[in-house]
């Protein structure tokens, strides 16, 4: 017995430890975590990569637009390719700010129609696993922010709060296979269980029967019944809607008013969800 | 111990230039997963106590750049790590067609306990699209691991000589 532990305890720990691993994905902490200390130092090693990284892009955008691209004008004349660097360069600077100032302005106006408090943070980067949906965002637990709390722009939500470190946290999209939400068609105040598909920037609409009116072109907005995300925020668009010949059920598509690719701002709702957060189920 | 920080230093560089940067740009399955790769290398390659010194910091940014349940990520990096050692100690032959199968074996692995896992709660059904690409994954960062595993190796082997 000894000598076989001996022989495959690396086997036997790989085993071991995929078990438990399992264990996490199956049985999930039930209610609201807090950071745990080994989470806060480890996500310390990240935050000056993500924040140098986040400047570098910046840097590196200014640089692209402002010079790479002008190489060919310093072709016809040095002199005019200077002016005209220069030239660009301010446009190019002051329509970024205006974008963005109007993205922020967007956002301030949206923050206080929401009537609840909230923090802006900036997207600095995305999860890119191929089993899961997510980005991350440069506020953390510092900010008042804890997991299943919503996220939300201007143009629709974005997802919930999943992991949370100092100056840091990691956001489930709502098209990642785990999220669920209660949701309203606008139109005819149809109600239906929104789920992730896993991929694409496209929900599924659960539970809707057959005989209620539900139509491609329809919003769908979050209820907040459920007591997760805030009531009247954009899901998206229903793309399709298809009533199976046999079944209890429509088929429903929704593509998410968000592009979560694009998207360089967002909000956090600093409202605990009503119900406990679970990490199976978002 | 210089391949070690070597090691950590590539993955550590990968991954941030993977998450912080390359995503949004280049879609994910043409991102190689660097922290695996320095995982899979140290099971193969280092002995002892430093390899497991060497892939626990790229386990543990596996766990904080993965949006998977807490901790699972770091566990099963662990699991991946003691995998690739069993297979070093057992089966290990150093040549470029035994590293391209040992890891594609290891990335098909990790891929299909995670879809089984995600199928298990009933979280998403996987399409024959994202099939396709995950292929194109697996296949990328196991024709990347070829040239790296066998440089690192190599310098791994003069410095222990």
């Amino acid at each position: 017995m000894t000598s076989f532990l001996k022989k495959w305890w690396r086997l036997i720990a790989a085993v071991a430890l995929m078990f438990a691993v399992a264990q996490l994905f199956l049985r999930p902490p039930p209610a609201l975590q807090s950071i745990g200390p080994l989470r806060g130092y480890a996500a310390i090693v990240f935050r000056p990569v993500y924040a140098t990284v986040d400047f570098l892009h910046r840097g590196m955008a200014s640089l692209w637009g402002g010079y790479v691209a002008l190489t060919g004008v310093a072709r016809e004349n040095e002199e005019l390719r200077r002016e005209v660097a220069a030239l660009r360069e301010t446009i190019r600077s002051t329509r970024e700010d205006l974008f963005e100032n109007k993205r922020l302005k967007e956002l301030l106006g949206f923050s206080e129609t929401l009537e609840r408090r909230t923090v802006g943070a900036r997207v600095v980067g995305h999860d890119v696993s191929p089993w899961f949906q997510g980005l991350f965002i440069d506020v953390g637990g510092e900010a008042g922010v804890e997991p299943g709390m919503a996220v939300v722009t201007p143009g629709g939500g974005v997802g919930r709060i999943h992991k949370v470190y100092r100056g840091l946290s990691e956001v489930i999209l709502l098209t990642d296979g785990r999220f669920a939400a209660d949701v309203t068609i606008e139109r005819s105040r149809v109600r239906a269980i929104a789920e992730g598909t896993g991929g694409g920037g496209v929900c599924s609409l659960k539970y809707v029967s057959p005989t209620q009116d539900v139509v491609a072109g329809d919003r769908v907005l979050f209820s907040g019944f459920d007591g997760s995300m805030p009531k009247g925020i954009l899901l998206g668009t229903v793309v399709s809607a298809q009533r199976p010949r046999e079944g209890l059920f429509q088929h429903i598509r929704v593509v998410s008013a968000v592009n979560f690719l694009a998207v360089e701002e967002v909000l956090v709702v600093l409202t605990r969800p009503t119900i406990p957060f679970r990490a199976d189920k978002l | 111990m210089r391949l070690v920080l070597v090691l950590l230093a590539a993955s550590f560089a990968g991954t941030s230039l993977s998450v912080w940067w390359l995503s949004g740009f280049v879609p994910w399955f043409l991102l190689p997963d660097v922290s695996f790769l320095a995982i899979v290398f140290a099971g193969l390659f280092i002995p002892g106590p430093l390899g497991l010194l060497a892939a626990v910091p790229a386990a543990l940014f596996r766990e904080l750049t993965v949006s998977a349940p807490p901790w699972s990520l770091f566990l099963s990096s662990l699991s991946l790590y003691f995998l690739a050692r069993e297979v070093s100690l057992r089966l290990f032959i150093r040549a470029e067609s035994f590293i391209l199968s040992t890891t594609a074996v290891l990335l098909l692995l990790e891929s299909v306990s995670m879809v089984i896992l995600s199928l298990l709660i009933g979280s998403r059904a996987f399409s024959a699209l994202w099939v396709l690409k995950e292929g194109i994954r697996v296949a990328w960062t196991s024709l990347i691991a070829v040239p790296l595993f066998m440089d690192l190796s190599g310098r791994w082997q003069r410095v222990t000589e």
